[in-house]
């Protein structure tokens, strides 16, 4: 078992600029829906919760195939709601530490598990990966540490869309997380390479990129 | 008391629907299991249904009605859930006194249930059905609760659903009907994973 008790993963979202009528977690790479990807990632975190909203018949049924204990959130309001508030929903009661991942992300597995391996339930530690999205929260990191987060000017690294939250509560009214994360700087963080997918340019891009995750990930 | 739980009891805390089981003794299983699907899927109201449910069931003597029920199949880390918890569970079920009792008592949680009319060992009628939504009702006006949990799977636990705080459409044993998750806060298909849940809400 991992010293992450919860995992939280935002899959409520339109994913509007996509222009699929479809969750972006259920967008295929490999014959394998992104979603699918993302559990065998948390296999080993007891209590995985995964909060649906758009089109959430078709994302809880295809989880409860792939793994039946799921605890499913619903945000019925995904339309008018951030995923601030997603993750408010499903973490308001737990009195742990947990971890948040985006649902549109897909993740280098070696990499995902060396930054599990730091989450040890002592600190708050923030994903953060390459600089490549378009809307990007950058990060300002100094001795190891993120010192500040903002979305101008660019710099080497962006937020990735995880992070292991230790005593950092999720405010239901805040727009964007990282205001949340402001506050508590400085911070620890572990690079995750992983890719978004906003656009069909990028999960055009994550399709290149999993081949390459292949090769690095033989075990 | 924080939190009250309250659970449904058929495909909730047990793994089997009551009714069909029983209706095994009479030889009419399938038939009445077309029924309940029926019932729990909202195509019948529950009110009717049930009477006349227990109308075709009323040849069996209650005692061995009782002695059937308190065999039914149960979901066991539910049911240690609400042993351990006992002070704020309650279970809810539309299904009668007489037949229901000896299980419940087992399980060892507060209830509430319809009534029976009977005539020592014979089953006349029902005297009352359980409205579930009451029921919440009923124990938040004793006061000392802060929020109503419940935890259902069918169209009858829709007035339930509408009295609580948070709601929980479990999957355990078949599929929630769509009313209820939509009413929903949160949906779950194991009972691990609805214990886990339950264990962040005391």
């Amino acid at each position: 078992m991992s010293h992450v008790k919860h995992a939280i993963i935002s899959a409520a979202g339109l994913g509007s600029r996509l222009g699929l009528d479809m969750p972006k977690c259920l967008l295929q790479i490999n014959h394998k829906p992104i979603i699918e990807y993302q559990l065998e990632l948390l296999r080993t975190v007891e209590d995985v919760r995964v909060v649906v909203g758009f089109l959430e018949d078709q994302v809880i049924d295809t989880i409860k195939r792939l793994r039946r204990d799921v605890v499913f959130i619903r945000n019925p309001l995904y339309r008018t709601t951030s995923t601030s508030y997603s993750l408010h929903l499903a973490t308001k009661d737990l009195q742990d530490s947990f971890l948040i991942i985006d649902g549109d992300l897909l993740i280098n597995p070696k990499s995902f598990e060396t930054f599990l391996q730091r989450c040890n339930g002592q600190a708050s530690i923030i994903g953060i990966t390459r600089a490549k999205t378009e809307d990007a929260v950058f990060v300002e990191v100094q001795n190891q540490q993120i010192v500040r987060f903002h979305r101008r000017p660019q710099t080497d690294y962006e937020w990735c869309g995880v992070a292991f939250l230790k005593d950092l509560p999720i405010n239901k009214d805040l727009i964007y997380i990282y205001e949340e994360l402001e506050k508590r700087c400085p911070l620890d963080c572990h690079e995750i390479e992983c890719y978004e997918i906003d656009t069909p340019a990028d999960y055009q891009q994550a399709i290149q990129f999993f081949d390459h995750f292949d090769r690095l990930d033989v075990r | 008391m924080r939190t009250a739980f309250f659970f449904d009891l058929d495909g909730t805390v047990t793994r089997q629907e009551i009714l069909p089981l029983l209706s095994k003794e009479i030889g009419l299983y399938s038939e009445m299991q077309v029924f309940t699907d029926a019932t729990i899927r909202g195509m019948i109201p529950f009110d009717s249904s049930f009477k006349l449910r227990c109308k075709i069931l009323n040849e069996i003597p209650i005692s061995r009605a009782k002695q059937l029920i308190s065999q039914v199949a149960v979901n066991e880390t539910v049911v240690k859930f609400i042993r351990r918890h006992s002070d704020q569970c309650f279970i809810v079920t539309g299904n009668l006194d007489v037949w229901v009792s000896t299980l419940l008592d087992q399980i060892g949680a507060y209830y509430f249930c319809s009534s029976a009319e009977h005539d020592c060992d014979r089953l006349i009628g029902v005297r009352h059905i359980l409205n579930k939504g009451s029921a919440v009702q009923e124990v938040k006006q004793r006061g000392n609760v802060e929020r109503v949990v419940a935890i259902g799977d069918g169209m009858n636990d829709v007035d339930m659903f509408a009295q609580s705080d948070i709601r929980i459409a479990f999957g355990g044993v078949h599929e929630p009907v769509q009313t209820l998750i939509q009413m929903s806060d949160i949906v779950v298909y194991t009972e691990d994973a609805l214990c886990r849940t339950l264990n962040t809400l005391l």
